[in-house]
């Protein structure tokens, strides 16, 4: 047995593919013994340690994976067990990402899983760059959009052309009961999340008036309570805001709701659907997790291996009547505020005036702006630096057309979001300050 | 078929080790699209926006002073909160002004398709705003928040319109006091 | 050598289990929890399939298993250890996976699947479904037909290289909730029935204000519209595209007018004209259905037939007298704009409806099952159930995999010519692990396990053979082949653990009688993440 705690034949199973070479491998394969450890080598970023999280550890650490990290802002919850596996009763309360991280390091020797029990905003660019994949198992459109975006910020450009070297693939995955779709994403080359944001689809509100008025379904009596009762009784205090999690609450909700059905002679007010309806349950079953993250998980092994074409680059699956896949390339979206940008470069020396910028932007033949507004972030706060069209803004912002660059707190390499009405989005600038201009 | 690069060879430095340029927060998808909606913000000379704090444009205030209508000459003040969903999520708005309409009830909820059942992201603030105006120009009494004033505007206009100017004015209609919101 | 973990106390199982309620409900969750399963082989695909039927909480698993864990078994399996190497496979991996839940009862039996057949296949038998990994194809036959025999849901399950595949033999499931993604509501506006005309009737749209008429729910706008219309086209309802068109106008027409002669905002006529199209589609019997009702299982009912064949029958009487030829009334209606009044009326109208139909269906079940000589143990809760999904009544007749081996269906083998040879269907997956299981049999040892290179020949022979033997001409390309060598039988564990996904989801659909299983084989792809499902 050698020193990592390894043993023969241990990678058998996945050397096969590693060591041999196939007609149908991605032309880039070479069939090698060292292609093992490289892949060991690689950083992965599992994000999100929930159904799809727990999954995507155990099937990565036995594709041979021994460098992953995972961060996941929650604590775990006794209805996670019915697929979240890493976790048991004694661990209710515990961070998902330490619990999940401490059983992979044990069962599976020298795989390193370090958790971080973060949000993932909690983290700036230098940590996600320090990864080669992310793979996303995450219920939530928000987190799922932010990852993305920070992938795409990461991407370098030199002349316009896109260095590769500077792409993070992002390996995506996400589930609601009996369906669930993977996807892979190379940022700046392939459809990213933005580029296909109506493929998920909205969240569900009813009219409120009919909420207040006419309600006619179940459903409709729980969200009166929620939208408009709550605020008004604040039946746990003041500033109590509603807690899904919290039964005395849902308690209230749920007698309340039964309260204004029966009112309306409206049937099937139960304490389940008032749970559902409150926390937006999505079902969950452990199968289609399953699914979806071993598909997410070979996507990953083909990205570190080139062992394999990866997914062109979207897959949907659906097991209700039979099994189903769909698999299609999603398009990206030329306007797409998100990847289509190349980030610009400004360059000015530090005692230019805003004023200066302003100037550049709306003279230079290549952006012939007609009335830009300005903001920045110093100090993780966001700061409008000029805005024209809201006179409190303007009035506001007007004197900083006079200060200097350095003088408004902005250093190298400071982004600048500049939005006009030119442009079909904002625009990210990066500022390029000292004596390199011209 | 994209000829992918060979991630073995890419040098990952860890965590932190980068120096020498400033660390930014990710800019959020919902920043850059409310600072482009601001920027085409072409707003009717009826209304207009106040950031309490022009450095955080996720939070602000619409002023509506109708020029016409049951409602003209009264000043409503509307909070616009963006979440940071936006533009997937609607910007959530309360009326800040207590009002007899039929579509707002007392505690401010405003009874508008496009904030809730009919948000879509193509739509953006001044769709809102333009939203909130019309329902100053033409309150409709049949999918009502407000019932009592929505059963008065279909049963007795000019009543409506007197209770309208009473509660702008500063009074009580019923037993609801409405603190005074028109302008002179 | 066999033995048992028993599990401890009992915890919130409404609440554990909550996520999953919502799709199978308790009526599912308690079928779920009497199953028991068994499973040959704890290999990767094995024990990810239990994994997945233990973490929602089926009754017990049975491990049966007489290999030794070797070094590679630990590499790609979760519920093997490092420490296990040596010891029983089907011991270890059960210690493992019953620590996913509690509630399970694990067993395992020491013993080679083969020497254990041979003494007890009874003992296979007593199983809800079984379950088998890394099967030779004799023993798979011998298990699968006894099996068959024995009415015993059986799925066989491979992970091959970046290959899936998976196989269901049960003579018969019969399916009552199957869920249907995009069902069509059941309102009948094309053949109104007596109360529900009686509501539209005692309404009358000339004699509201605004605020009422623009609450109507679209049903009864539809319906009252409908009837000007049949009055002045001789009872009929519009059929053509033109027909339909001219209907919407009318119903356009009957929208209100503001004082300044504009129409009304009516949320509701907007909704009558959206669903013109789908409401006016003629009710019918489904054709599934249809052919359920003529199966021979509902035409002769015995003292041994199923519930739902009984149910079956009492359905199709009622089809055949009070139905008029059409099944009793689902009772549901989508949500409308509309008051809550009209609403919750117009909702009670179906409701109470399809109570009555409910009513006539029990008549005719008491009527079926008095010709019997045994009781009646349907309950009320589960005709009314059955009644509301009598549209979506599935049965599924498999074929066995003797007869997909002995006799292949001549469709099949007709479309399998053109199929292998398409680049994009990945049935030609199929026939490549028949071949390798063919090459199996001859050379004791699956392709490229060593050498790639040297194999490629021989199996290349064995699909060969298996074409002749099918009178198949079409070729498979030397890629493919070439693959399969590479692939050495290897088990990846992600193939593995989506294998083991679709395989637990199949088990419980069989299990708890909902969704649809698929009929037969499925094929997954995990180059192109395609997939496959045929009937062989």
């Amino acid at each position: 047995m050698s020193s990592d705690g390894s043993w023969p034949d241990r990678w058998n199973h996945i050397r096969k593919m590693l060591e041999r070479g196939g007609p149908l491998a991605h032309p880039e394969f070479e069939a090698s013994t060292k292609n093992l450890d490289g892949l060991q080598m690689l950083r992965i970023l599992v994000v999100g340690a929930g159904g799809l999280g727990c999954e995507l550890l155990k099937d990565l650490a036995l594709m041979g994976f021994r460098n992953i990290d995972v961060i996941d802002m929650d604590t775990i919850d006794l209805s996670n067990l019915n697929r979240q596996f890493l976790f048991r009763e004694k661990d209710i309360g515990k961070p998902k990402a330490d619990v999940a991280a401490e059983f992979i390091n044990t069962r599976i020797p020298a795989c390193k899983v370090t958790p971080h029990f973060k949000k993932i905003q909690d983290y700036d660019e230098s940590f996600y760059q320090s990864f080669h994949i992310v793979v996303c198992g995450l219920d939530s459109i928000l987190a799922r959009r932010w990852i993305n975006g920070m992938l795409v910020s990461l991407l370098t450009y030199e002349d316009g052309k896109l260095d590769q070297t500077s792409i993070i693939p992002l390996v995506d995955g996400g589930t609601e009961g009996f369906k669930g779709n993977a996807r892979v994403i190379l940022p700046g080359l392939t459809a990213c999340v933005e580029c296909t944001l109506d493929l998920y689809p909205p969240q569900v509100n009813f009219p409120l008036c009919t909420i207040a008025h006419t309600p006619r379904l179940p459903e409709h009596c729980i969200e009166y309570i929620k939208v408009l009762l709550w605020p008004q009784e604040k039946p746990f205090g003041e500033d109590v805001s509603i807690d899904g999690d919290n039964p005395d609450h849902l308690k209230w909700i749920f007698k309340k709701s039964q309260e204004r059905a029966q009112k309306y002679k409206i049937t099937g007010v139960t304490y389940r659907l008032t749970q559902g309806v409150i926390k937006r349950i999505i079902p969950a079953v452990a199968s289609t997790n399953a699914v979806i993250a071993a598909a997410c998980a070979t996507e990953v092994f083909k990205l570190a291996t080139n062992c394999c074409h990866t997914l062109n680059n979207y897959v949907n699956f659906n097991d209700t009547e039979g099994i189903y896949t769909y698999t299609f390339e999603a398009e990206r979206n030329e306007k797409c505020p998100c990847c289509s940008q190349i980030p610009q470069v400004l360059s000015f020396k530090e005692d230019a005036k805003l004023q200066d910028v302003i100037d550049y932007l709306q003279e230079n033949a290549s952006y012939q702006y007609k009335s830009p507004s300005i903001t920045t972030y110093i100090n993780d706060k966001q700061k409008t630096l000029y805005m024209t069209g809201i006179p409190s803004i303007e009035e506001g912002t007007k004197g900083n057309l006079k200060k200097s660059l350095c003088e408004l707190g902005l250093l190298p390499g400071q982004q600048l979001i500049i939005a006009d009405s030119t442009t079909p989005n904002s625009v990210v600038f990066k500022l390029n300050l000292g004596s390199e201009m011209d | 078929m994209i000829k992918l690069f060979s991630l073995r060879n890419q040098e990952k430095e860890g965590n932190d080790s980068k120096s020498g340029r400033v660390n930014q927060k990710k800019v959020s998808a919902a920043v850059l699209r409310v600072q482009k909606d601001l920027n085409d913000l072409n707003l009717p000379k009826t209304c207009k926006v106040d950031f309490p704090d022009p450095d955080d444009l996720l939070n602000f205030k619409l002023t509506l002073i109708p020029d016409e209508g049951f409602y003209r000459g009264g000043k409503f003040v509307f909070s616009f909160k963006i979440p940071p969903g936006y533009p997937h999520e609607a910007p959530k708005v309360k009326c800040e002004t207590m009002v007899y309409h039929p579509n707002i009830d007392l505690q401010g909820n405003i009874c508008l398709n496009i904030l809730r059942e009919d948000w879509k992201p193509v739509l953006n603030l001044h769709s809102v705003i333009v939203g909130i105006q019309f329902l100053f120009l033409e309150p409709n009494p049949h999918d009502p928040l407000n019932e009592n004033a929505a059963e008065m505007l279909k049963t007795n206009q000019r009543m409506f319109e007197q209770n309208i100017f009473k509660s702008m004015r500063g009074g009580y209609i019923g037993s609801t006091y409405f603190e005074r919101c028109l302008l002179k | 050598m066999s033995g048992s973990i028993s599990p401890s106390k009992p915890v919130d199982k409404s609440n554990k289990y909550d996520r999953q309620l919502r799709l199978w409900g308790d009526q599912g969750q308690s079928k779920l929890e009497k199953a028991r399963i068994c499973l040959i082989n704890a290999t990767a695909t094995g024990t990810e399939i239990l994994k997945n039927l233990i973490l929602p909480g089926i009754g017990s698993f049975t491990i049966v298993d007489g290999h030794k864990v070797s070094g590679e078994d630990v590499g790609n399996n979760f519920f093997l250890e490092k420490s296990a190497i040596g010891k029983n496979r089907g011991q270890v991996a059960c210690e493992l996976l019953q620590e996913l839940n509690d509630d399970v009862l694990a067993n395992y039996v020491d013993e080679n699947v083969e020497d254990l057949f041979q003494v007890n296949a009874k003992f296979f038998s007593t199983f809800s479904v079984v379950i088998a990994t890394d099967l030779n194809e004799r023993t798979l036959l011998q298990i699968s037909s006894y099996l068959w025999s024995c009415k015993v849901p059986f799925l066989h399950c491979v992970s091959y290289g970046f290959i899936g595949y998976m196989r269901i033999a049960m003579p018969v499931h019969t399916v009552i909730e199957s869920h249907p993604d995009n069902a069509l509501d059941d309102l009948r506006l094309d053949r109104p029935f007596k109360e529900f005309r009686d509501l539209c009737d005692a309404c009358d749209l000339g004699k509201m204000n605004v605020k009422e008429h623009s609450h109507i729910p679209w049903l009864i706008v539809v319906y009252k519209y409908l009837e000007i219309w049949k009055n002045k086209n001789n009872g009929n309802i519009p059929k053509t595209y033109q027909e339909k068109q001219a209907f919407k106008k009318l119903i356009r027409s009957g929208i209100l007018l503001n004082k300044d002669g504009n129409p009304e905002m009516e949320e509701n006529f907007d909704e009558a004209i959206r669903n013109v199209n789908t409401a006016l589609s003629a009710t019918k019997m489904p054709d599934d259905v249809k052919h359920i009702f003529e199966d021979p299982e509902c035409i002769n009912i015995v003292n041994k037939s199923e519930p739902f064949w009984i149910l079956v029958r009492a359905v199709k009487e009622f089809v055949k007298s009070e139905g008029e030829g059409f099944l009793p009334l689902r009772g549901v209606i989508p949500d409308m704009t509309s008051d809550s009044d009209s609403f919750i009326r117009l909702q009670q109208v179906y409701r109470n409806k399809a109570s009555k139909d409910v009513e006539a269906v029990n008549k005719h079940l008491q009527n079926v099952v008095s010709n019997l000589s045994i009781p009646c143990i349907i309950s009320e809760a589960e005709i009314r159930n059955f009644c509301k999904n009598a549209a979506f009544l599935r049965v599924l007749r498999y074929r066995s995999i003797s007869e997909e081996y002995n006799s292949p269906s001549t469709i099949f083998l007709r479309q399998m010519a053109q199929r292998v040879e398409d680049e994009d269907d990945d049935l030609v997956y199929y026939v490549l692990l028949r071949a390798v299981s063919r090459y199996y049999l001859c050379y004791s040892n699956y392709p490229g396990i060593y050498e790639v290179e040297d194999d490629i020949m021989n199996l290349k022979s064995c699909v060969t053979r298996l074409l002749q033997q099918w009178k198949i001409t079409c070729s498979i390309k030397d890629d493919l082949i070439h693959e399969f060598c590479r692939y050495g039988a290897c088990e990846m564990h992600s193939i593995a653990a989506y294998m083991g996904g679709c395989a637990a989801q199949e088990a419980i659909k069989l299990i708890t009688g909902q969704y649809v299983p698929f009929n037969n084989t499925f094929i997954y792809n995990a180059m192109k993440q395609t997939s496959v499902t045929v009937e062989l």
